[in-house]
């Protein structure tokens, strides 16, 4: 099976993960995961339980740093630097598990993520106006919040400096059907001034937000396309992800 | 109820401790003495929280047990003690810091460049054995037979101004060739501690910002040593506020940048594995009383005689007598108490305020506090944790040496001292519940408290009612209320009063 991702014609690719290796451990995590996240789209990290979704992100952003292979933001390889200088770069991680600072209030939890002084209250309105309820919560402990506020408040921790790349790992993880859907548009109107790369375990939600996807099996990169492609085909669906 | 009891444990524990005291004081004591005991508990409070709150930080946002805490009190109290007591111990050693501290930042900043010469990993291994070897004896050159235990006998005879004396001290050609050979130790220590890798974690410095800090070292250096005399004149000539200000602050930034040390050398190196990191700080807390030992004695001194702000023989009535008369005790109650442990409880209630303030005001006390919580996801904020890690762990160390220093008036100063307030400050900051800051407050006012009382119990006895016997305690059970306090307190609430639940 190999694992080469297609090449894409359009647009220049803002990451491209090429072939990493990543150990935790002892155990071989990540045997071969190649990604091409194209400017200005939404690709999506599909693949089973286990299947090293959440460790690409985290190879990406350096909290797992790769053994071997390469992480190439906008051409220029970043893999191995330190995770504050990565994500000083310009990328901005949401991990799963919504983890926000719970001790610190809604403000805090955005004001710690300012790269500049004044970041927040410069792009305030473009944040509030994506998440209107964390206006409201602001002087609230994160703790306090319930989960999909939480989960807002993770997504827009990361839009608090400008950055060019966002790393969103399973934002519909345990929320209510309604909260998924605001996520979902949160997403979409978040995507149009930055690209994302997003790791989704609803297929529903994957196809109707992404616009191309890399399927992971077992660490490696199986086969990556357009999304529209995807959902017409029935047997890679089957084959890859269980019944969809 | 069970809501109530279960969100609110940590406060109703308090209560139930602030209400079992009261009911002391309304059964057997009089309102004087259970005043003076109060005040007695929140003084050995006050310097257990110093202690304490630094470990619960460093716990908190480092996963790390700095046994070496107590070792930092110690070095307080002797730094404050010799500038306190014996300037002239400072004059003739603070220089070999400072040149050693220039030495190490230069040859640190241009290392990278000798390490990427050597290719080869065994090159490299030989490269270290040799630095290693070349530093080790220049080091030996440059002290061997330095006159430390002479520049000691001084720590007594100082007060109010001793004759210079030839022996204490060595000539000043001597003293130069010393310092100069400390110098050059450094350099090769400096290359050991460059980065080997040419990825790295910390960004260079520029070069100028580097030859800036080893100039500066450099000229305080053999500033120092060269006005070593008239510099002790004139500090001996200071009042003894003045000179107190200056012992709390010099022992202060010596816990500070022994704490840098600790962290660069045994810390940072072994993040993931805190074992290491365990047993590196256990064998400094033996090797680093080892240390103060060879340079200040074993013997020990007495209280140091309190600034002359405490000293004055006489009893005030009030605080407001207190300020113009300079009394050594004040009246609480018809009871004296001294001013200088009044003292201690302000130090203390100050530093609470102020490290409190940073941790709320502050962007890098919004780091630490998010840190305790997830420091890798502080990381992937683009956030240097690293950089946060040594300012914290420097923190706490200062705050524990600036504790060595005020005790130093109230308990003296010998090398077991930081033993048994690390061991307290670790029983505080497991009761208040570790990496919580008000949790190390609390605890620590718990156990000062309870080892007041306890010692008064000791010594009096209780008055049981309905009995005419009076009971009284070994002063074992006043030593181990603490443990049994810590005891219950971790049945009810296994990660302590402010301990959150992972």
């Amino acid at each position: 099976m190999a694992a080469s991702p297609s090449p894409t014609p359009t647009p220049a690719n803002v990451l491209e993960v090429r072939d990493i290796h990543t150990d935790i451990g002892q155990f071989h995590i990540l045997d071969g995961v190649s990604v091409d996240v194209p400017e200005g789209s939404i690709t999506v990290l599909l693949g089973r339980n286990g299947a090293g979704k959440t460790t690409t992100l985290k190879s990406i952003i350096g909290l797992t740093p790769p053994r071997s292979g390469a992480v190439a933001l906008r051409g220029r390889e970043i893999q191995g630097e330190p995770a504050y200088r990565i994500a000083a770069r310009g990328i901005g991680y949401v991990p799963e598990h919504r983890a926000i600072f719970r001790a610190l209030s809604v403000e805090e939890n955005l004001r710690i993520a300012e790269r500049k002084p004044g970041d927040l209250s410069r792009r305030g309105d473009f944040i509030f106006g994506i998440f209107p309820d964390l206006k409201r919560l602001i002087k609230l402990p994160g703790g306090n919040l319930s989960g999909g506020q939480q989960q807002m408040l993770a997504v827009a921790r990361a839009l608090v400096p400008e950055n060019g790349l966002l790393l969103i790992d399973e934002p519909s993880e345990g929320l209510a059907p309604v909260i998924i859907e605001q996520m979902m548009e949160a997403i979409r109107q978040l995507s149009a001034h930055t690209t994302v790369l997003l790791v989704e375990q609803n297929f529903i939600m994957a196809s109707q937000l992404a616009d191309r996807y890399t399927i992971i099996e077992t660490g490696r990169s199986v086969k990556s396309g357009r999304m529209a492609d995807l959902v017409k085909d029935e047997e890679t669906i089957t084959r890859y992800l269980g019944a969809a | 109820m069970t809501a109530l009891w279960k969100n609110n444990r940590g406060l109703l524990i308090i209560t139930a401790i602030v209400v079992v005291l009261m009911a002391g004081l309304l059964q057997s004591l009089e309102p004087k003495v259970w005043m003076s005991i109060m005040l007695s508990g929140a003084t050995l409070a006050a310097l257990y929280f110093l202690v304490a709150s630094g470990l619960s930080l460093i716990f908190g946002l480092m996963d790390v047990l700095n046994f070496a805490h107590g070792v930092l009190f110690v070095l307080g109290a002797y730094v404050g003690l010799s500038t306190f007591m014996n300037p002239r111990l400072l004059f003739n050693t603070l220089p070999f810091f400072f040149v050693l501290v220039a030495a190490i930042t230069v040859a640190q900043h241009f290392g990278r460049i000798f390490w990427r010469r050597i290719g080869t990993e065994r090159g490299r291994r030989v490269a270290t054995a040799a630095l290693l070897l070349l530093a080790a004896a220049v080091l030996f050159l440059a002290l061997r037979g330095f006159p430390i235990r002479a520049l000691n006998a001084f720590n007594i005879t100082a007060v109010g101004g001793a004759v210079t004396t030839a022996e204490a001290q060595e000539p000043m050609a001597t003293m130069l060739r010393r310092v100069t050979m400390v110098l050059l130790a450094g350099l090769p220590i400096g290359l050991l501690l460059a980065p080997k890798q040419t990825k790295d974690e910390l960004p260079l410095r520029p070069v100028w910002q580097t030859l800036l800090i080893a100039g500066v070292a450099v000229v305080i250096g053999y500033a120092l040593l060269l006005v070593r005399d008239p510099g002790e004149t004139f500090m001996l000539a200071m009042s003894t506020d003045v000179r107190f200000v200056l012992a709390i602050i010099l022992g202060t930034v010596a816990g500070a940048l022994a704490g840098v040390g600790i962290e660069t050398a045994l810390i940072r190196p072994f993040y993931g594995n805190p074992v290491t990191q365990l047993v590196l700080t256990l064998g400094l807390s033996i090797a680093g009383i080892d240390l103060i030992e060879a340079i200040w004695g074993e013997e020990g001194n007495p209280p140091m005689s309190p600034p002359s702000l405490f000293a004055a023989n006489c009893r005030s009535d009030s605080l407001l007598g207190w300020f113009s008369e300079h009394c050594q005790s004040i009246d609480v109650l018809g009871r004296a108490f001294p001013t200088y442990r009044l003292f201690i409880i302000v130090v203390g209630i100050l530093v609470f305020i102020a490290v409190g303030v940073l941790l709320r005001r502050t962007r890098i006390g919004m780091i630490i506090r998010a840190g305790v919580q997830d420091s890798e996801m502080v990381q992937a904020l683009g956030i240097n944790v690293r950089r946060v890690f040594t300012f914290v762990f420097a923190l706490g160390s200062a705050l524990a040496a600036m504790g060595g220093v005020i005790a130093a008036p109230y308990l003296g100063v010998f090398p077991a001292m930081g033993g048994i307030f690390q061991l307290q400050a670790f029983i505080a900051v497991v009761i208040g519940g570790m990496g919580s800051y008000v949790g190390a407050a609390v605890g620590t006012i718990i156990l000062g408290l309870a080892r007041a009382f306890g010692d008064h119990f000791v010594a009096a006895g209780i008055n049981v009612p309905f009995l005419d016997t009076v009971i009284k305690g070994s002063p074992a059970i006043a030593r181990a209320s603490t443990v049994l306090i810590m005891a219950i307190v971790l049945l009810v609430k296994p990660a302590g009063i402010f301990g959150k639940k992972e």
